[in-house]
Formats: structure tokens, C-alpha cells, sequence
């Protein structure tokens, strides 16, 4: 059996445990996460999506519980918990809050330092990622703060990129973009997994934005994890995810409803694309001609 | 119906230090009528000049060239600014930018306690704005152990305590969640149908748009679209072609329809989409 690259067994994190604003903020939750996965993470506000995702690379250690990270206990050894960090890299919500070189080459190569890298290495890398962010080299002399909003959100990306960890995970990547901004995130993000086959974490309050892009789905509810499960399995418990105030993708509701209403139709519909086929099936397809 | 705003050949571009010529212009030669009690959506991607019409609405800038008038006042006019902020009140992206007090109720005290309104009147007004947002039950609390959507709904309330006739939102709803965004819209909304106060609604999210009484697209400081939402978004070509979404059920039914299926090309929703699916089964059995 092949050892699953990011693993938790009975995660618990209480906040303030023993006083009266005690608040348990994740329980119990036990999830293997496979190597090479584009996990959507999903969850009202307050459900402990960011909790999670901050226990992943040690920022937040489990009231009790472990997290396995390649099959081995990342608080075994705890003065390595460095290493775990540059092997899972976040990107918190709004990253382009955290630039703060004076240009941006000084900012992407501010990970890459941490780790020691030598120059030739950092500066390969540097040079690597703007490019695979769309930014050409000669943004690398700017300062951060002359770019536009969604350039600052890509080169805040690219300098947790330019980390390579194993396992990326972005926290509302695409949050207060623009239509066209938010499409070359979602575009980096799938292109980045393809061509370095790493482990990629998605937190969104976007269920088209999953559904789009991710390979399984982690639904967080009041500090559970409810489901864990592939794109579609997920969106079959659309009754449940409403209670929990999530809403299923607008077109794949259309295809539930209609086969509740009794129609032989697919419900694993995302895009609207696949979405006219299907009905143009329904509605040309059995017909007498 | 009265125009409320207006906006009469306007041009304004950013000034830059030490940049000969001066920056492009932002917003080019645009007119625009608004009127009173009018539910107006905005849309454009990033840069397109949205938020610089939003800040030419109540004076935070004046146009170079053109004029914009608030209620017939001319926005130039600087004697007249506080006239101009008291009708017009804005609501920024950012929840955590506008608030200033550490109690809920102070925040919303703030507007009216700078114009200059008396304090039992300010303690009326308080209570009153924050039953309208539906946040009177939090009015002891510090801000910053609300959610984003209450924020947000904390700082419309103070801007509602300020009485003003237009209420200007940019991008209200972008760092919120799904549920933060219905609350909010839901809070404009009602305050448009319930007071009559004229909003200005700048956003990203389509399925808020097809919530406006009117909705105007803009690109590159013009207006490129504009009318009713169902007059607006059966322009999907064009809307693709800024970069723009397209509400899904719409997207959907084009796409339908250049295959040759029988639907109104105005289709908004997809509970609209799903009458008519239905209503096409049964007609082909």
C-alpha cells in the first residue's frame, strides 16, 4: 500500500481550552490525502477550513491528534518543523498584503533564501516562476507595489511557487479578483499541479471554482469534516450541503432537479459546455423521427 | 422620474508626478442620468474606471472636464461638499478598512456625531440604522468579532444614519462569503425598496447584477452596455470579449439556442431555464 503524502488521525484543536471562550475549532478529523491530488476545501465561514490548513505544515499544533506528512509524524522531531514548512507552502488569503521587498525579485526569492539555496539556484527559480505566473522578467525589477491587483496576488503566489514545496495550498486564491484575474489563477493553479505533479489545497467559497478545477472535495461543517470525497460524490449531497449553508454549482443543481423530476440525465455537470450536450440528449435524443 | 445623479461629459485621469503628458484619461467623456430610488449595478473588470465613477459620486474626486451634479448640486462646487457627502454615503470593498469605533454602536454613531446631529436624535438614528441592517442585536460588540458580512452591514448602517438619499457600494461583497454576500445584498436591497434610497452597485458577481433594476458595463472609462438586466446580459459576446462573466443560465440557454433548441434568449436564471426545459419534454412527447 502506498504511503499517502499529507495524513491526519483524530486531528483536534481546542482554542482556549478550560476557559470560557473555549472553542473547538477542528475535531477528530481523520482524512489521507494522496500524492499528486487537487483537493477543493470547502466550509462556511468559521467551519475550520483555516484551521486545518494551518495544522498541515505545523503553524498550529492539534490539541491531540497527529499529522502525517509522507507517512511520518511532523512534530516526531520538532526543532525539523522548519523543514516541513518549506515542504507544504501556504498562501494565505490576500498574500499580496505580505510583499514587502523593495522589488520583486527580492520578494520571490525571499523563500528560496530561507532555505539557503545557493544564488544560482534561487535566481533559476525566480526567473522560473514569474514566468509560469504569466509576469515577464522584466517585472522583477519593479517594486511590488507600482503593480496592479492581480499581478501583486500573482507574484505573492509565485514566491510560495518558488519554494517547490510537495504540497501547495492556497487560501482564496482568487478572492476579490476580477472575472478575467480569477480565471488565471484557477488556470495557474491546474497548470502548476500538471507540470510539477505536486499536491495541491484549494480553500474557496466558490463551488464553480471546484468544480472546475479540483480532482476531490473536503467539506468542513462546525469544526467536522463532513465529506471527503471525489467532485461529484460530493455534489450528490446537495440537500445536506444547502443545510450547511453551501451551495451546490447553479448547473449542476438544474441536472438535479431534473432528475428528481423523473429525467434520465447526468448530474455531474460543471461547465456549461458539457451542460448543453447533456440536454441537447434530453431533448433530441428517444424522440421519434 | 427625477434625475438624481448626472453626469454631463465627464473626463478625469489620475495625476501623476513627473508624468508629461498626464496620465490617460480614466473616465472619458461620460454622461449619465441616475434616478431617484433607481437600483443601478456596475459592472467592468479591474482598471476599467468603475470605482473613479463610484468617488466622482460624492466628491471624493471632481472631473477635470464635464460636470457631475448630486441632487442638481455641482460636485465642484466646495462650499457645497458637505451637502453632497450627506446625500451620497459610500461603502468600501474592504470591511476592516472602515470601521473607526471599538463598539458597534459608536461606529455608526460616527456619521452622524461629524454632521453635527443632535445626541438624542444620534441615539435614535443609531438604533433605527441598525435594525435596518438587522445588527441591532450585536450593537454592544467589538467590530472585529463579527464576521465580514456584518461588518459590512455595520458600515451601510452608518452610512444609513447619516439619512442620505444615495448610497454608493464598491465591490461590497468581494472578500465576503457566499452567505456574507447574501446578507449584504439582501440589506441593499431592502433599504432601495423599503426607503427609496437610490443605490449604486459595483460589482463582480452577475447573480447580484440580475438583482439591479439596471445595469451598466463599462470599459475603458465608457459606458458599453446599459439598460435592464435582461437587455444587458444577452449581450454575451461582447461581455466575454471584456473579460466578463455571464450569468450561467444564460450562458447555457445561448449556447442551446445555436444548436437550435426553441428559448427566449433573455433567459436570466435557471429556475427561468429549467421552466422551460420542462415545458420542451413535454411539448417533443
Amino acid at each position: 500500500m502506498s504511503i499517502s503524502i499529507l495524513e491526519t488521525k483524530n486531528l483536534t484543536h481546542i482554542y482556549s481550552k478550560g476557559t470560557t471562550s473555549q472553542v473547538d475549532a477542528i475535531r477528530d478529523i481523520s482524512l489521507k490525502i494522496e500524492k499528486g491530488e487537487l483537493v477543493g476545501i470547502i466550509g462556511h465561514t468559521g467551519s475550520g477550513k483555516s484551521t486545518l490548513i494551518q495544522h498541515f505544515n505545523g503553524l498550529l499544533k492539534g490539541t491531540s491528534g497527529t499529522v502525517l506528512l509522507d507517512g511520518r509524524d511532523i512534530w516526531e522531531d520538532k526543532s525539523k518543523i522548519r523543514n516541513v514548512r518549506f515542504r507544504v507552502g501556504i498562501c494565505f488569503q490576500y498574500p499580496e498584503y505580505q510583499l514587502f521587498e523593495e522589488t520583486v525579485y527580492k520578494d520571490i526569492a525571499f523563500g528560496p533564501t530561507n532555505m539557503r539555496l545557493d544564488e544560482k539556484e534561487i535566481d533559476r527559480r525566480v526567473r522560473n516562476v514569474i514566468k509560469f505566473v504569466g509576469l515577464d522578467e522584466s517585472y522583477l525589477e519593479k517594486s511590488p507595489f507600482d503593480l496592479s491587483g492581480g499581478e501583486k496576488r500573482r507574484v505573492a503566489i509565485a514566491g510560495v511557487m518558488a519554494m517547490e514545496p510537495d504540497v501547495l495550498i492556497l487560501d482564496e486564491p482568487c478572492a476579490g479578483l476580477d472575472p478575467r484575474g480569477r480565471d488565471t489563477v484557477l488556470s495557474l493553479i491546474r497548470d502548476y499541479r500538471s507540470s510539477t505533479g505536486s499536491t495541491v489545497l484549494v480553500v474557496s467559497h466558490s463551488m464553480e471554482d471546484i468544480s472546475k478545477i479540483a480532482t476531490r472535495v473536503l467539506v468542513m461543517n462546525e469544526s467536522r469534516l463532513a465529506y471527503y470525497d471525489t467532485v461529484d460524490g460530493v455534489f450528490s449531497h446537495s440537500e445536506e450541503l444547502k443545510k450547511m449553508g453551501l451551495n451546490i454549482p447553479v448547473l449542476t443543481s438544474l441536472f438535479l432537479r431534473l432528475k428528481e423530476k423523473g429525467y434520465n440525465v447526468r448530474t455531474d455537470i460543471y461547465t456549461a459546455e458539457k451542460a448543453c450536450d447533456e440536454l441537447l440528449s434530453l431533448l433530441k435524443g428517444g424522440s421519434v423521427e | 422620474m427625477k434625475n438624481y445623479i448626472e453626469f454631463d461629459g465627464v473626463c478625469f485621469a489620475y495625476e501623476e508626478d513627473n508624468e508629461i503628458p498626464a496620465a490617460e484619461n480614466v473616465i472619458e467623456n461620460m454622461s449619465l442620468k441616475i434616478e431617484k430610488g433607481d437600483f443601478v449595478a456596475v459592472l467592468g473588470h479591474n482598471g476599467c474606471g468603475k470605482s473613479t465613477l463610484a468617488k466622482l459620486c460624492n466628491a471624493i474626486l471632481v472631473p477635470q472636464q464635464g460636470k457631475v451634479y448630486i441632487d442638481g448640486i455641482d460636485t465642484a462646487d466646495e462650499e457645497r461638499i458637505y451637502d453632497i457627502r450627506q446625500r451620497v454615503g459610500m461603502v468600501f470593498q474592504n470591511p476592516d478598512n472602515q470601521i473607526v469605533a471599538t463598539v458597534v454602536e459608536d461606529d455608526v454613531a460616527f456619521g452622524p456625531e461629524n454632521l453635527g446631529v443632535e445626541p438624542a436624535e444620534i441615539r435614535k438614528r443609531v438604533d433605527e440604522a441598525l435594525r435596518d441592517v438587522g445588527m441591532y442585536d450585536f450593537r454592544f460588540f467589538e467590530p472585529h468579532k463579527l464576521s465580514g458580512g456584518q461588518k459590512q452591514r455595520v458600515a451601510i448602517a452608518g452610512i444609513i444614519a447619516m439619512k442620505p438619499d444615495c448610497i454608493v457600494l464598491d465591490e461590497p461583497t468581494a472578500m465576503l462569503d457566499p452567505r456574507g454576500r447574501r446578507e449584504v445584498m439582501d440589506t441593499v436591497k431592502r433599504l432601495n425598496e423599503e426607503y427609496g434610497i437610490t443605490v449604486i452597485f459595483i460589482t463582480h458577481y452577475m447573480d447580484e447584477a440580475v438583482r439591479a433594476n439596471r445595469v451598466i458595463v463599462m470599459d475603458k472609462g465608457k459606458i458599453l452596455l446599459d439598460g435592464a438586466p435582461k437587455e444587458v446580459f444577452v449581450n454575451t459576446d461582447t461581455l466575454k470579449d471584456i473579460g466578463l462573466d455571464i450569468p450561467e443560465a444564460t450562458e447555457l440557454t445561448h449556447l442551446l439556442i445555436g444548436k437550435g433548441i426553441d428559448l427566449p434568449e433573455d433567459i436570466l436564471d435557471i429556475d427561468e431555464l429549467y421552466s422551460h426545459i420542462i415545458r420542451l419534454t413535454e411539448e417533443k412527447n
